[in-house]
């Protein structure tokens, strides 16, 4: 169970972090702004100052016990969540499973994956459209529109 | 692939014949790299290649190109780099291959690819607006004096800026260079009278010379450049004097349209590309597209490229620490 | 009218049997391409290019043209149906599109928008048969100061806008133009906020961007609330289709509206997707239902796909008549004039009449050819609805997935798109307005580096956004823009005091 201020704050972390790392960066380019222009660094500058303190009133707002954060004490249940992780987790696996297997074979995979073993579908129907997936993928990219999507390292091995 | 070369070479020992060299033959498509967008100089020039292999089928392999413009041409150059060993990827640009990594920090030098050929060079002309009163590059100098000039251009410390700066040098003005996404967009600010000059390629104002909004004052070249077709009623390139003669003294300032493969390919490898664009540019067609790109046709590799690139750093290194460009 | 002479002869060579056949061909292509996130117009007219070379330029023209008008009709499709804009300038079309799809009306959804953006095409054809000439003119009076100010009224027009907290929305806002800010710098050619990793040179693309928080982001907020598609009938709706495009009249002043907006964002710099954004915010201002955007809306709809092919039209003519192309696309096919021996510019409409109004003609044709192709796919793609939602999740994740990847082959991309879907759940979630952030990606750094422009021509003064009455008229009605809210609100305030809004009332509103 995730609390709305909780997920509020995490947010918020994420966002000052994030604008933390600009201005940090954006120093590098340098910030003047004189007869000569105006510095690269100066626009990122000004912004991350903004998204930091933008996310600072946000922390704060998630922190103090505001009235109306107090209506919607859970953001996400314990049941949606399981739900959320259904939807990602595999979708992350199938990403991570990219530079290996290649987009066909890991596409392939992940919808007889996703549809087989939660027997949303039959196991001939999963496969029957996994292979459909990875043959359109093919035929359209590959093929129609000459846009070479990865074939992996277990493809390269193999000499493809 | 070590062993499809070994095979290869052994089945030439048997036959003797072919030359040693042209002995790798590509077994997967080839991919163009163009460091610029789609409809830029240098996705033009993949993209002729392509046309031209395609149809003499120079290759049995198919050919795709893929635009990676991002950061200036940055995106490509690095893609090549991370591709080292691969002999699949043919990676087209400029100068700025050994230009970009002088002034800013991006993570690839020249020297992370292994060259292949300079296939052709754009020249470099000074524009004005039409209705503007200077006839000549040494009018413009005088009315430049004041310091209230502003020159367009494509892109930040690329080739237009170096030249700018070689100008104000040459010419003892000081100009405020003002830079755009791409020489096409320079020439519109021009017609519409926001910028003073800009000092783009022929091909990317010829239209605009045409329709009468700006011309050409003079040409960045030691001698006038090729007779061609009338581009308005009464003039064509050829009759655009060079900036030497108008007492602007800068000989020679061009553009190379690079060809590269990534790092650790095969000498074999880089033979094979290096005949293959020798084949196209001996094509009718390739004549064509120079034509009407409004470039001079050259062909540098080898030792002879390699000395090209050296001296042009020498230059470049020059210009950029007098401007303080160079990065740390 | 002389005009209209040359209109009449050009369609005498664009309304051939090859042609027509060129264009249901073009068409369907561009369909195809627009549908499918990741390819776009300008991956198909590449394609095509080197096809056209042996054929004569107005064919290939003809070819390109409409693909390049099929094209833009596909991109709403993915906007409406799954959340997932294919192309910046069908975002805007996202937000109340995919509400009226979810809500069972699909087929409303998507003919309302093909209808209304055939609408936008023909005004913007007819705004290049007549004005053509002037147009260019008025272009050439854009320099970095106008640009940048045509910019700020886009901007102002948008933000200030819907019901999200104010903070939230400057935060994402800047979010929006930080991530713009990644990669090497125009004005100064140095390198930006790549946190240290080489390839980010390259900047984060818009299409890896908003498939990460809008497709994948909707779909976890969808899986979260484990939501069902209202069932949509399994009948083929073909009288719904007819229905929505002849109820269309009755928004007629959305239509114009929208269409000027287009048609103005067009020829100046601002481009198609400045203009949907635009004409989208004014119009949420300025409708009677301005508080029942982005649930479902027809008008929500309507305005941003007029102004949206409004502009993608008008903005073929500054390609034409002054040689810088107004997108992509038009790069593209810039490329392909050159290469069939063309000078774009402003003597091709003197030396290359048959050419020019060819072109012109077959883009009234074209856009017919379009609009009926495309409503007769409308019951195809509406059954698509029809896909159960266990189905239908991981399609639409291998879509976005390939979808970043083919944007410039990069895994990288894959990676971030997956960060921004996280990020997309955790905004929606949390009330931080998307649009904002979006916007801010798309023209965030052409608004940075026409305002650093502007200040190298001014030496460092800010008198340049006032040096002119062009120009200042622009700033001050962007200015105005963005007042006009606040006025309201004080307004309403003194009126009678309102009981403090908390996030729980805000949840009823909609936040976009």
């Amino acid at each position: 169970m995730i609390s709305r201020r909780a997920l509020e704050l995490a947010t918020a972390v994420l966002t000052g972090s994030f604008g933390v790392a600009v201005v940090v960066q954006s120093l590098d380019n340098g910030i003047g702004w004189s007869s000569a222009g105006v510095d690269s660094g100066t626009f990122p500058f000004v912004i991350g100052l903004v998204i930091v303190l933008g996310s600072l009133y946000n922390l704060v707002r998630g922190v103090l016990p505001a009235t109306s954060l107090a209506s919607v004490p859970i953001a996400i249940t314990q049941i949606e969540l399981r739900r959320l992780a259904g939807l990602f987790v595999p979708a992350a696996i199938f990403v991570a499973a990219i530079p290996l297997l290649g987009m066909y074979l890991a596409s392939a995979l992940y919808i007889f994956a996703v549809l087989a073993v939660p027997r949303h579908q039959s196991l001939l129907r999963s496969l029957a459209m996994a292979a459909a997936t990875a043959l359109a993928l093919y035929v359209v990219f590959e093929r129609m529109f000459q846009v070479s999507l990865p074939h992996g390292a277990l493809a390269a091995a193999f000499g493809f | 692939m070590g062993r499809t070369s070994s095979f290869l070479l052994f089945a030439l020992a048997l036959t003797g014949a072919a030359p040693a060299l042209a002995a790798w033959q590509p077994q997967k498509p080839i991919e163009f790299v163009a460091t610029a967008g789609p409809g830029g100089g240098t996705d033009n020039i993949a993209r002729a290649v392509q046309n031209i292999i395609t149809k003499y089928k120079l290759t049995d392999q198919p050919i795709v190109v893929v635009n990676k413009a991002g950061g200036s041409g940055a995106e490509g150059y690095v893609y090549g780099k991370a591709s080292a060993g691969d002999p699949y990827k043919v990676i087209f640009g400029t100068s700025n291959a050994w230009q970009q990594p002088l002034v800013s920090k991006v993570a690839f030098n020249y020297t992370d690819l292994t060259p292949i050929a300079a296939m052709a060079q754009d020249e470099f002309l000074l524009w004005v607006k039409q209705d503007s009163p200077y006839k000549t590059a040494a009018d413009y100098l005088k009315a430049a004096v004041t310091g209230d000039f502003k020159m367009g251009g494509a892109q930040s410390k690329d080739t237009d800026e170096v030249l700018t700066r070689m100008i104000e040098k040459a010419g003892h003005v000081k100009l405020t260079y003002i830079p755009f996404k791409s020489g096409a967009e320079a020439a519109v600010q021009l017609a519409g009278g926001h910028i003073d000059s800009h000092v783009n390629n022929p091909s990317e104002s010829l239209g605009q010379w045409r329709g009468g909004t700006q011309r050409p004052l003079c040409a960045f070249s030691p001698k006038r450049l090729p007779q061609g077709a009338k581009i308005t009623a009464t003039e064509g390139w050829s009759d655009v004097p060079t900036c030497v003669e108008q007492g602007l003294d800068i000989a020679q300032y061009e553009q190379p349209r690079t060809v590269w493969l990534p790092g650790k390919v095969t000498p074999e490898q880089a033979a094979f590309y290096v005949d293959l664009m020798k084949k196209v540019q001996a094509t009718p067609e390739w004549k064509d597209y120079i034509e009407k790109s409004s470039q001079i046709d050259t062909f540098l590799t080898g030792a002879e490229f390699d000395k090209f690139i050296k001296e042009d750093i020498e230059h470049l290194r020059q210009v950029a620490s007098e401007q303080g460009w160079l990065i740390k | 009218m002389d005009n209209l002479g040359e209109l009449l002869h050009g369609f005498t060579i664009a309304v051939t049997v090859p042609h027509l056949a060129l264009m249901v061909v073009g068409v369907l292509l561009g369909i195809l391409v627009g549908v499918l996130p990741g390819l776009g117009a300008p991956n198909g007219v590449s394609l095509l290019l080197p096809l056209t070379f042996g054929m004569q330029p107005v064919s290939a023209i003809i070819l390109l043209s409409s693909m390049y008008w099929g094209a833009l009709f596909g991109g709403s499709v993915t906007s409406i149906l799954f959340n997932i804009p294919g192309e910046p300038s069908s975002v805007a079309t996202t937000f109340d599109g995919y509400p009226m799809a979810r809500d069972g009306r699909p087929t409303t959804a998507l003919a309302t928008a093909f209808g209304s953006a055939a609408f936008g095409a023909l005004v913007g054809v007819i705004l290049i048969t007549f004005l053509a000439s002037w147009v260019a003119q008025v272009a050439l009076a854009f320099g970095p100061a106008e640009y940048f100010a045509v910019y700020f009224l886009a901007f102002a027009s948008f933000v200030g806008m819907g019901g999200a907290a104010p903070i939230k929305t400057v935060v994402a806002l800047a979010i929006g133009f930080a991530i713009a800010a990644i990669g090497i710098d125009t004005v100064s050619g140095s390198v930006r906020l790549t946190m240290g990793i080489d390839e980010l040179v390259k900047g984060v693309n818009f299409v890896v961007a908003v498939m990460g928080l809008f497709g994948i982001g909707e779909l976890l907020v969808a899986v979260e609330e484990e939501f069902h598609a209202r069932a949509v009938s399994s009948k083929i709706e073909w009288r719904e289709v007819f229905r929505a495009i002849g109820r269309l009249p009755r928004h007629s002043v959305a239509l114009l509206r929208s269409a000027a907006i287009g048609c103005w964002m067009g020829i100046t710099p601002g481009g198609p997707t400045a203009a949907s954004f635009m004409s989208y915010g004014i119009a949420r201002r300025f409708s009677r239902r301005g508080r029942y955007f982005g649930t479902g809306e027809v008008e929500g709809i309507i305005s941003p796909e007029t102004a949206d092919h409004a502009a993608g039209t008008s903005a073929l003519l500054p390609m034409l008549s002054l040689g810088i192309p107004g997108s992509a696309t038009a790069a593209v096919m810039m490329g392909g004039l050159m290469i069939w021996g063309l000078n774009p510019g402003p003597m091709l409409f003197v030396d290359q009449k048959d050419f020019v109004w060819g072109l012109i003609a077959s883009m009234y044709v074209g856009n017919i050819v379009a609009v009926v192709l495309v409503l007769l796919t409308v019951p195809v793609f509406a059954a698509l609805m029809r896909i159960p939602f266990v189905i239908i999740a991981p399609l639409i994740v291998i879509i976005c997935v390939v979808g970043a990847y083919s944007v410039s082959n990069s895994y990288l991309d894959v990676v971030m798109m997956l960060g921004f879907g996280i990020v997309g759940y955790l905004f929606k979630k949390l009330f931080y307005p998307l649009a904002p952030l979006v916007l801010a990606i798309v023209i965030g750094d052409k608004a940075e580096d026409a305002f650093r422009q502007s200040m190298l021509m001014s030496k460092g003064s800010l008198g340049i956004f006032f040096a002119n009455k062009l120009v200042t008229s622009l700033v001050v009605g962007g200015i105005a823009l963005l007042l006009l809210p606040l006025v309201l609100q004080l307004a309403r305030l003194f009126r009678k005091p309102e009981p403090p809004t908390t996030e729980t009332t805000s949840q009823e509103k909609v936040i976009i």
